[in-house]
């Protein structure tokens, strides 16, 4: 199986690129920059321990959104420049010069970013339970939310990206993820956003683009104060289920764009 | 296997999306190569050869004509299987160190080996890179790099390989080197399609020579063909009267008196006998004498060099 070093040559080059690697010093900017609200409100918890909770709650979801929100970037911008580095550098000539199938390396690409992503996750959940804890509180999900939910939404992000760097140049295949992900939340039912669209266009983007909304972990997370809302496992099941789908359409979108392209050192 | 490879009326246009600029790179380009040959493939820049292996690898697709390699359309997995390439200007992971780079060609090649350490500590010594095994190869210096390209091309055992100016970055001792193992993998059966602007090189190891200029076949055939090998014949004397030089006209020898070495005479190889006993009929010593040919450069400039 090919896809296997393709996927763990991917996920080291990632680790080097230059970009990721500032993705991940501004992640951990916006933490430290965070821990002086967070124990100012711990303070404040001590005075009046409900009202307390609750700014902790507000600050660790906002934190939580802020980091999610740049897992959504890293992933579609790891996708986008796994494929397209390639190119650019002219490694995928000696690559593709193997017995290696197109949509085995695109698939070896996208495992490699998924590895990526799965470090992201979990030092996400790492640095949300951390700040709970300095918060003075404790999270109240199951781990697997936090960890499966993300994974599942970083996939879509990656695996559109990767699509769309098969027929596009990556900068422009990363804008044009962005703002299907911006256009995907202002759309959902819940959203007063993108009033601007009329209700048709509203409903054919809600089925056309992968809901995040429903994706978002944040619906199943509290702190220990916090009535957490029990939910069926078919619940989840569907929710990760559509997600899955909505990869593995992109991906063999890509599959199909990546077969008849040419490869030359662009 | 008839051929190794097969062009047939192979045409190849590139088009600008949104655009109706159209560049024709190949036209109605047809060659083969048998099992077993090392072949030149030459051409000025831009005459399409990186296009053609470009077709050749699966990497492109031809607009129109077919091109076939061991038996199997481009891009298949079980040609890419017996075929050993190296791109020009090979470019690679530059952050992991020769062994693990042709570790990871050796996984993606699909071949299984009892020791994959041996042999890639063989081939690293094959290209005189042992010792530099802890190095990144960020560090290599583009000898190095080019060295490496050849025994990740080596590493899968091929029976085609495909090499892209293989000697660009090598001193004059890596050119002969690399030269050497060229001549290796012909001794042991293999197939090499080797382009290269160094044609005193190309002239050393192969047994045929294609030429293209400006995305058409111009020349291809047998090296001792194209060069004309034993078609005219020279013949030093250390000296000539004038009535064996009038002998020897007659006989359809040319003479050469501005020649540094002698007297050069030459003649056609069907009458080299009979002028040859002109000469020691009118008492001149035959000094040398020597098949001529011309040298590749000299045809490539003639076929190429007024078209550019």
């Amino acid at each position: 199986m090919k896809i296997r070093p393709l996927a763990w040559i991917t996920f080291l080059a990632l680790l080097r690129n230059r970009v990721i690697v500032l993705f991940f010093a501004v992640f951990v900017c916006v933490v430290l920059l965070m821990m002086t609200p967070l124990l100012t409100f711990k303070s404040m918890a001590n005075d009046n321990p409900a009202q307390g909770q609750g700014m902790i709650l507000s600050l660790i979801e906002g934190i939580m959104s802020i980091v999610s929100g740049f897992g959504s970037l890293l992933a579609a911008w790891s996708a986008a420049d796994s494929v397209a580095s390639e190119m650019k550098t002219g490694t995928i000539m000696a690559v593709m010069a193997r017995p290696v199938r197109r949509w085995e390396f695109l698939l070896g690409k996208y495992c490699g970013v998924l590895m990526l992503m799965v470090l992201y996750v979990v030092f996400m959940f790492a640095v949300s339970n951390l700040l709970a804890f300095i918060g003075g509180e404790r999270l109240v999900t199951n781990p697997w939310v936090l960890l499966v939910y993300p994974m599942v939404r970083y996939s879509i992000y990656a695996a559109l990206a990767i699509w769309l760097v098969t027929v596009m140049h990556p900068i422009l295949a990363f804008v044009i993820v962005m703002i299907g992900g911006v256009l995907a939340s202002m759309v959902s039912p819940s959203s007063s956003g993108a009033a601007f669209l009329s209700e048709g266009i509203r409903k054919v983007l809600f089925y056309v683009l992968p809901s995040m909304d429903l994706l978002s972990e944040t619906n199943f997370l509290a702190l220990t104060s916090a009535n957490l809302q029990p939910t069926p496992w078919t619940h989840h099941l569907t929710a990760l289920v559509y997600g899955v789908d909505q990869a593995i359409v992109c991906l063999l979108l890509a599959a199909w764009a990546f077969r008849r392209r040419s490869l030359t050192r662009e | 296997m008839t051929s190794a490879i097969e062009f047939a009326s192979v045409t190849k246009v590139y088009k600008r999306v949104f655009s109706e600029e159209r560049v024709e790179a190949l036209t109605d380009v047809s060659f083969s190569v048998a099992p077993g040959e090392v072949c030149g493939f030459l051409g000025p820049n831009g005459a399409g050869k990186t296009t053609s292996i470009g077709l050749l690898m699966g990497f492109l697709f031809p607009n129109s004509g077919q091109v076939r390699v061991l038996d199997f359309p481009p891009g298949d997995t079980r040609a890419k299987a017996q075929i050993g390439f190296l791109p020009e200007n090979f470019a690679f992971y530059r952050f992991l160190t020769g062994p693990k780079l042709l570790a990871l060609h050796l996984a993606l090649s699909g071949r299984s080996v009892p020791s994959p350490e041996k042999l890639i500590g063989g081939l690293l010594a094959q290209v005189n890179l042992a010792g530099y095994e802890a190095l990144r190869i960020a560090r290599y210096s583009r000898g190095m790099v080019q060295r490496l390209g050849i025994a990740q091309a080596l590493i899968g055992d091929p029976q085609l390989l495909v090499f892209d100016e293989p000697t660009s970055g090598l001193d004059p001792a890596g050119r002969k080197e690399v030269l050497d193992l060229i001549h290796a993998l012909k001794h042991a059966g293999k197939t090499v399609f080797l382009s290269s602007h160094i044609l005193p090189e190309v002239e050393q190891i192969c047994d045929r020579v294609i030429i293209i200029n400006r995305g058409r076949l111009v020349r291809a055939g047998r090296l001792d063909e194209i060069l004309h090998a034993g078609v005219r014949v020279e013949i030093v004397v250390d000296q000539l009267s004038e009535e064996a030089e009038r002998a020897a006209v007659e006989h359809g020898g040319e003479v050469d008196r501005a020649f540094a070495h002698g007297i050069r005479l030459l003649v056609d190889n069907s009458r080299k006998r009979e002028l040859i006993e002109v000469l020691w009929a009118a008492g001149c010593d035959v000094v040398r004498v020597n098949p001529l040919k011309d040298t590749l450069e000299e045809v490539f400039l003639n076929l190429v060099g007024g078209a550019r």
